[in-house]
């Protein structure tokens, strides 16, 4: 696996400068961080990041940009990208955005259903704030993050659902985050994990996306298919500087099919969902890693 | 118990979705994980967890347990023995 592949899964600075911002963002305006991030922050990121590359390809071989609109978008993709985490410790800190749901209909459907169900997200976007945002009352939501990340940031978020149905099931090594999976799922829970970047198991499925073929991991597709539960994708998008727009969208697959192909309908359902959204806000895509196979 | 290690040898082929592996290449001692063996990984894992539930309704709650039980089909079959449910 190539450096670019390689992501440690944490958000970036320390604990001290994590707490300092958060401070900070109790009273000074977010856009002061939008602008300071933009000016100072991102040129320099730009220059020492391979995300910036990485970037780069995606704006001018997958989207269809020319060269100088794809340097522009991946630099405009970073400044929003800062945008996002700003948002996140402002959530911290006792910020409130504007949020409009698309499809909570089909959110509340499978909330009222005995049996657990998998909810998908992707590198796009801010999912976090669905976290902080959708209101679930009669199920408990297990999400799957990184053992990595900074203390300041699960500090936070053990402090953001300490009174919400949110639970975070942690990756580890000892594979006790398997075991955990299993039984939400078989306690009539939801298991929410993000299904577009290949960790853990390496085992991966091909899909058409954006043009070329890329490499979504297999275990979100196994996991939900193993019981053959409900699924759907939960996409979070900037929509303002104040405001996020959030897309429930059921994932259809044929449940009396084989394990094989259940996998591949499934599968093939995310990476159209995903598109169309990606296709819809492409200056969220943040997933910065060497996704297509020939690029 | 030959039986059941041919039950889970086949119950596995199936979930685990392993097409080149015959159950008379399957050997019974060999690891499960790992390179010298049949090279499963995490997402087998749960596989596995969720073929003994449904299969012979075991439960399993400790990942200290799992790794034990899940060296080999022979240490599967073992335990399927000792606690199924049916």
């Amino acid at each position: 696996m190539s450096d670019e592949q390689k992501w440690a899964g944490t958000t970036y600075g320390n604990d001290w400068m994590h707490r300092w911002l958060i401070r900070m963002l109790r009273y000074v305006d977010t856009r002061v961080f939008y602008l300071f991030v933009a000016v100072f922050v991102i040129p320099v990121c730009l220059f020492l990041n391979p995300s910036s590359g990485i970037c780069y390809r995606y704006f001018h071989r997958r989207i269809g940009y020319g060269r100088l609109k794809s340097s522009w978008m991946t630099y405009v993709n970073h400044c929003l990208f800062g945008q996002v985490v700003i948002d996140k410790f402002a959530m911290y800190a006792g910020k409130k955005f504007d949020i409009e749901i698309e499809n909570f209909d089909a959110l509340l459907r499978l909330v009222t259903k005995k049996e657990g169900f998998v909810q998908m997200s992707a590198h796009v976007g801010n999912y976090e704030i669905a976290g902080y945002t959708l209101p679930i009352q009669n199920k408990r939501l297990n999400a799957l993050v990184f053992a990595g990340e900074k203390a300041s940031v699960m500090r936070n978020r053990d402090r953001m659902f300490a009174d919400t149905n949110i639970h975070m099931i942690a990756i580890r090594q000892d594979m006790s985050h398997l075991f955990e999976i299993e039984r939400a799922l078989a306690d009539g829970d939801i298991v929410s994990m993000p299904a577009d970047r290949i960790f853990g198991s390496q085992k991966f499925i091909e899909h058409d996306f954006l043009g070329a073929k890329a490499r979504f991991p297999l275990g979100p597709f196994s996991v939900a298919t193993m019981r053959e539960l409900d699924v759907l994708t939960v996409n979070v998008m900037k929509t303002s500087l104040r405001s996020y727009k959030i897309y429930v969208t059921p994932l259809h697959y044929d449940k009396t099919a084989t394990r094989k192909e259940q996998i591949r309908q499934l599968s093939l359902s995310y990476a159209s969902e995903l598109e169309k959204r990606v296709r819809q806000y492409p200056t969220q895509w943040y997933n910065y890693f060497e996704f297509w196979k020939n690029d | 118990m030959e039986q059941l290690i041919n039950d889970l040898k086949l119950q596995i082929k199936e979930a685990l979705n392993l097409e080149e592996l015959t159950v008379e290449d399957f050997d019974e001692n060999a690891p499960l994980f790992g390179e010298d063996g049949i090279g499963l990984d995490s997402i087998d894992i749960l596989e596995l967890i969720v073929l003994l539930e449904k299969q012979y309704g075991i439960r399993l709650s400790n990942p200290k347990e799992g790794k034990a039980i899940f060296q080999s089909v022979k240490t599967i079959a073992e335990y399927v023995q000792a606690n199924r449910k049916k």
